[in-house]
């Protein structure tokens, strides 16, 4: 699938704002089942300063600085990006998930680089309770792509979808006791699980395409920017997508923008303001429209 | 017997208890048969005259210096102590140093290659040399700065190694501080104190001095300046006059003459670091005057150095700073990410990984260390759970009495890879004074470390010829230090160069540049009203106090109506505390917690100096030392005369900042001094006027609180002289309110006031602080006396009304200069942090 992702994030302060600093993480990546064929990120007012580079983890990351007073600070991403369905290699799903271990197994390949993906991370923290909870679908020997295909079932029946659940700053702890979240909450509560037994297991930010419901016009805005979880296949190097949130393996209809150990690594837009305003209203609006 | 010869003979006695919790340790000092170590040979019949009367003099010589250079350090959960110093320095010669310093260059060295292939190739962990949750795992590991773009060779500029003895003697490494190393200040400042103290016993030493090492590493930070500046700027980042280390911080930047910066000072602008400096201040950035900064040497954690992309909470670094350092257009030393060394997990790992990057054997050994991610280490670890200090690879160690075994060992099981254990090394041991309470005091042996430093001077690692050395009282509860000793590296021949350092410059000017951050403009304001506001204070306390002792048992006197009318005066500004007249007079004097209180002006004095130390003369803190010690002696002494004793010498202190501000360079922080002065002055003065002339008492009263309030604001000989002793309202009024030639008048301090605002960097004389100082200056000049005077009832209603309006105006004026001088804008604040209405569509529904 080929789409046009437009991305635009609207800050607006009650008072007015001397200098913006911020980091975005809004270009997709190039992958073997992902063509980026072009991209922008514009911000206004204009930049005094504005550059792309590649992170750590191979994500384009954008900073910018905006030094001009302002009461509204737009930032817009789009791109054109061209979309398959990843095909993941039969024999590597079926490897057992205790033989995809990195910390326990360091001569499997690679393995030294992802052991990062399976250490707790901030948001993601490996407590008690998810690892009782994942214990039930990683049974010992069981094929990998099955065992976490489970475990997302799983998840995606015991935990409510709610937008007014969770908060940005909300622990794998608090996903628990609400027995609820925001896609955000569900990729960190399964990375948790996954973790907590040695997987390596990564925080995917990207969009997901809609259909509109049959007989309606495709609404500009009502796609998603969105989360999900990447685990990885130490044969192939493959990384297997799945969506909690959406109780399905990543298709086509992903647009994968960045990846990280968690959220705190990979969000769209984070900044530093320096205002005395006391008030900020976020518009989000995400369109992915096929083309 | 002497002080040496007595610790000797108690070193070598056999012990009769048959004590095995006691290891056997080195000793610094003496052979195990009593005989002085080599190190002590040279200088044996001075050392070992040292009688306990002398050390106990040298003891109390050391802590009147240290006082009155204000060396501080907070210990961790208290607030800022007294820095503690041994008299007896730790003594290592030639011989035993060169095979540490040969093993400190190295160590440097690897931990640079190390650092270097962490943030770049990962060599280390892809070919399975070093385990990747020991980096992963550890907070200090930055990816920020882990960029495939940001290849540029950073390298370590200055770490620091702690070490302590085996029993055997051998150095052995206890860990390494490679971010932001603390301590050389202490250390340097310990030896201007042993040498001054100790002065035959230094020179007969032969020693390696410290100032070259100082030079040289003010050289190696310009040289790490990026590109081929002429004349880079340098800047000390501290974390503010709070952090446990500032005087360490302010010492390194005075001593290198770098400007002491804190994180609000900076700002980030088309990816280069610019510091604010005062010029016309408003509140967009594009209008303020701001100079680049190309190194800055951190005194801040690297998490807490960028709000922006680390911790977001911080407010103690500069928002845009890990982007400036990616484009190398500002050097960080020691750069961003650095903390990851600060790891003991890589101890076990370090021959390996000095064979594999240097390709040679290691040269300093660690304390057995464990790293419990390897599952061998684990089970010795949980073995021996009472025996080893157990440590997260980058946090404090864990004792096992507080957190308990089973909860040691859950965590330990639970995340191997963040733990480590480590042997506790029979650290030696050196002869530590002990005062006595009673008869003579002695020295005991107590555990010592010794902290290095090591320095990349040109192309080559260069441990300073020296130390700092920690003494503990029990090392094996994981203990904090309590007391410090200078450590004193002998030459090996009298020629040698002092740090072996023959090329390097000695620097030309001691003194920091100084750099008016409005920061600083508003640190040295407060220095000027604090100081003012102490000296008033007390100039009241005394005359009060005066008159109580006169007429405090006949309140129906005159005295004593005029006494309360004083005590009265002292109540408005700090209120009542207490009934008993001395124990008032003492709360003034001595509780920091009181409002208005001398005590609180003393200690806002002192924090407004300490945010301000790196411009300060050394002999700044003299003014505390006599301050401390005339509460002291007021504590210690429960007599009447004692407060009035005390309130002298704190008044003597106070005003020996004069003499401080006298020799300063007249720039804008001088000015702003003096102007802080000049209007608490008008500010203390109409309040005492306000509260004792605006009502009648009759005559006689009058007359009394008249002396009062001449002898309260220093005008009494004036007075004296000019009315030939004849004292009646109008003529004080006169004379305190629009004598110019004065220097306690209102239109004195005005006029002083107009002079320093007139010489600020912002000042255009129409700035509002400028207007309404004028203003005032009018109206004083437009006030006539007998109207002021005028009875109506029982007071002076005008001089009432016009004493009110004044100081009401004259808040207003220090507002005014707060605001246009000291505004930095306001402080940087994360996006998600504000109250925040959020209007997201769609996001993240399921489909």
């Amino acid at each position: 699938m080929r789409y046009r992702v437009r991305h635009r994030t609207t800050y607006s302060y009650d008072e007015d704002v001397n200098d913006s600093l911020g980091i975005g993480h809004l270009v997709p990546r190039t992958l073997p089942w992902q063509q980026v064929t072009s991209y922008d990120v514009t911000v206004s007012p204009a930049p005094g300063d504005l550059s792309h580079d590649i992170d750590y983890y191979g994500n384009v990351a954008t900073y910018f600085q905006v030094t001009e007073p302002h009461r509204k600070l737009e930032i817009e991403a789009t791109s054109e990006v061209e979309v398959e369905t990843a095909v993941y290699d039969d024999a590597a799903l079926a490897v057992p998930w205790d033989r995809a271990l990195p910390l326990r197994d360091p001569e499997l390949p690679d393995a030294w680089r992802f052991t990062d993906f399976a250490l707790p991370s901030a948001l993601a923290e490996q407590t008690d309770e998810a690892r009782l909870y994942a214990a039930t679908s990683l049974v010992r020997g069981r094929p990998v792509g099955e065992a976490v295909s489970d475990l997302m079932h799983r998840i995606n029946a015991d935990f409510r979808y709610d937008k007014t659940a969770t908060t940005v700053t909300s622990t794998v702890e608090d996903i628990f006791a609400k027995g609820a979240g925001v896609c955000q909450d569900f990729a960190h509560l399964t990375l948790a699980c996954l973790r907590s037994h040695g997987l390596a297991a990564r925080y995917v930010s990207g969009y997901l395409a809609t259909q509109p419901p049959p007989g309606r016009e495709r609404l500009v805005g009502a796609d998603a920017s969105h989360a999900w979880v990447g685990i990885w296949l130490p044969t192939t190097g493959e990384w297997l997508a799945i969506d909690p949130t959406n109780n399905q393996w990543a298709d086509d209809r992903y647009v994968t923008v960045a990846w990280g150990r968690d959220y705190g690594d990979v969000p769209p837009v984070k900044g530093v303001i320096f205002t005395e305003a006391k008030k900020s209203t976020l518009r989000v609006s995400v369109d992915v429209a096929p083309v | 017997m002497t002080v040496l010869r007595d610790y000797a003979a108690t070193i070598s006695q056999p012990t009769l208890t048959n004590d095995d919790a006691e290891p056997a340790r080195y000793d610094e000092v003496v052979n195990p048969d009593g005989s002085l170590r080599p190190a002590w040979k040279a200088m044996a019949e001075l050392a070992v005259g040292l009688t306990p009367a002398d050390l106990s003099r040298v003891d109390g010589d050391i802590e009147r210096f240290l006082s009155d250079d204000g060396v501080t350090y907070a210990r961790p959960g208290e607030g800022s102590g007294a820095w503690r110093l041994d008299p007896m320095p730790l003594v290592i010669d030639a011989a035993s140093w060169t095979p540490l310093e040969i093993g400190l260059a190295q160590r440097a060295e690897l931990l640079n290659e190390i650092l270097l292939d962490l943030y770049g190739q990962q060599r280390l962990l892809s070919e399975g040399v070093l385990p990747p949750a020991v980096v992963f795992g550890h907070a200090g590991f930055t990816r920020v700065v882990a960029r495939p773009s940001a290849i540029e060779p950073r390298p370590l500029v200055l770490c620091a190694t702690d070490l302590g003895r085996d029993a055997s003697g051998e150095w052995r490494v206890l860990g390494d501080r490679a971010q932001a190393p603390s301590g050389i200040g202490y250390a340097m400042e310990n030896r201007r104190v042993i040498s001054r103290v100790l002065p035959e016993l230094y020179r007969e030493a032969g020693l390696h001095r410290m100032e070259p090492y100082f030079w040289a590493l003010r050289s190696a930070l310009i040289q790490s300046a990026p590109g081929d500046l002429a004349d880079p700027r340098v800047v000390v980042l501290s974390p503010g006059t709070h952090s446990e280390t500032a005087y360490d911080q302010a010492f390194v930047a005075s001593t290198l003459g770098f400007p002491l910066v804190q994180g609000s000072d900076l700002v980030v602008r088309d990816g280069w670091v610019w510091m604010k400096v005062p010029g016309n201040l408003r509140s967009d950035l594009r209008s303020r005057r701001l100079e680049r900064v190309d190194v800055i040497l951190r005194r801040v954690d690297s998490a807490w150095s960028d709000p922006l992309e680390l911790r977001g909470d911080s407010q103690l670094g500069v928002a845009g700073l890990v982007e400036a350092v990616r484009r190398g257009r500002v050097r960080v030393v020691n750069g961003l990410g650095s903390g990851v060394l600060e790891n003991p997990g890589l101890l076990p790992f370090m021959p390996a990984m000095c064979e594999a990057l240097l390709g040679e054997p290691l040269r300093l050994a660690s304390a057995p260390t464990w790293w419990c991610g390897d599952a061998g280490s684990l089970d010795h670890v949980l073995d021996h759970l009472d025996s080893l200090t157990i440590r997260p690879i980058d946090g404090e160690p864990l004792s096992i009495a507080r957190v308990g075994r089973v909860e040691l060992r859950e965590r330990l099981l639970a995340e191997p890879h963040r733990y480590v254990g480590q042997e506790r090394l029979a650290l030696s041991q050196a002869p530590t004074w002990h005062p006595a309470r009673f008869g003579e005091g002695r020295a005991t042996p107590k555990p010592v470390t010794l902290r290095t430093f090591t320095l990349r001077y040109g192309s080559a690692y260069r441990p300073l010829v020296g130390g700092l050395a920690n003494v503990y009282e029990n090392v094996e509860g994981g203990g904090l230090s309590t007391s410090s000793k200078d450590v004193w590296v002998l030459k090996a021949g009298a020629g040698d160069a002092d740090q072996g350092l023959t090329d390097v410059l000695p620097m030309t000017s001691a003194r920091s540049v100084s750099v008016m951050v409005p920061r600083i403009l508003e640190d040295m304001f407060w220095f000027g009203r604090y100081a003012e506001r102490a000296e008033d204070l007390l100039r009241l306390v005394l005359a009060a106090h005066a008159l109580s002792e006169d007429f405090r048992t006949r309140p129906r006197s005159t005295g004593g109506a005029s006494l309360e009318v004083m005590m009265g005066a002292v109540h408005v500004l700090a209120g009542r505390r207490r009934e008993d007249l001395d124990e008032e007079f003492r709360s003034l004097l001595l509780d920091p917690h009181r409002a208005g209180s001398v005590a609180q002006a003393l200690t806002g004095l002192r924090d407004a100096l300490l945010g301000v130390r790196d411009q300060l003369s050394l002999d700044t803190w003299r003014a505390f030392g006599a301050t401390d010690r005339a509460a002291e002696a007021l504590e210690a002494s429960s007599h009447s005369h004692q407060i009035a004793e005390s309130a002298g010498r704190m008044l003597t202190g106070i005003l020996s900042l004069q003499g401080v501000t006298a020799s300063m360079i007249r720039d804008p922080g001088w000015h702003m001094i003096g102007a802080g002065r000049a209007l608490e002055r008008a500010i203390q003065l109409s309040h005492l006027l306000r509260a004792t002339t605006t009502v009648r008492r009759g005559i006689d009263v009058d007359r009394e609180v008249l002396n009062a309030v001449l002898l309260a604001s220093e005008s009494a000989v004036t007075h004296r002289r000019r009315y030939r002793g004849y004292v009646r309202p109008g003529g004080v009024l006169e004379l305190l309110l629009m004598d110019d030639e004065n220097p306690r008048s209102l239109a004195f301090a005005l006029t002083e006031a107009r002079e320093h605002l007139a010489a600020l960097p912002a000042s255009t004389g129409s700035t509002r602080p400028e207007r309404l100082l004028e203003d005032l200056i009018a109206e004083l000049e437009g006030a006539d006396i007998a109207a002021l005077v005028a009875i109506g009832g029982v007071g002076r209603p005008n001089l009432e009304t016009f004493l009110d309006t004044f100081r009401a105006q004259l808040v207003r004026l220090a507002e005014a200069v707060a605001d246009l001088h000291f505004a930095s804008g306001p402080a940087p604040r994360p996006l998600h942090a504000m109250s925040l209405v959020e209007l997201t569509e769609g996001a993240g529904e399921p489909a």
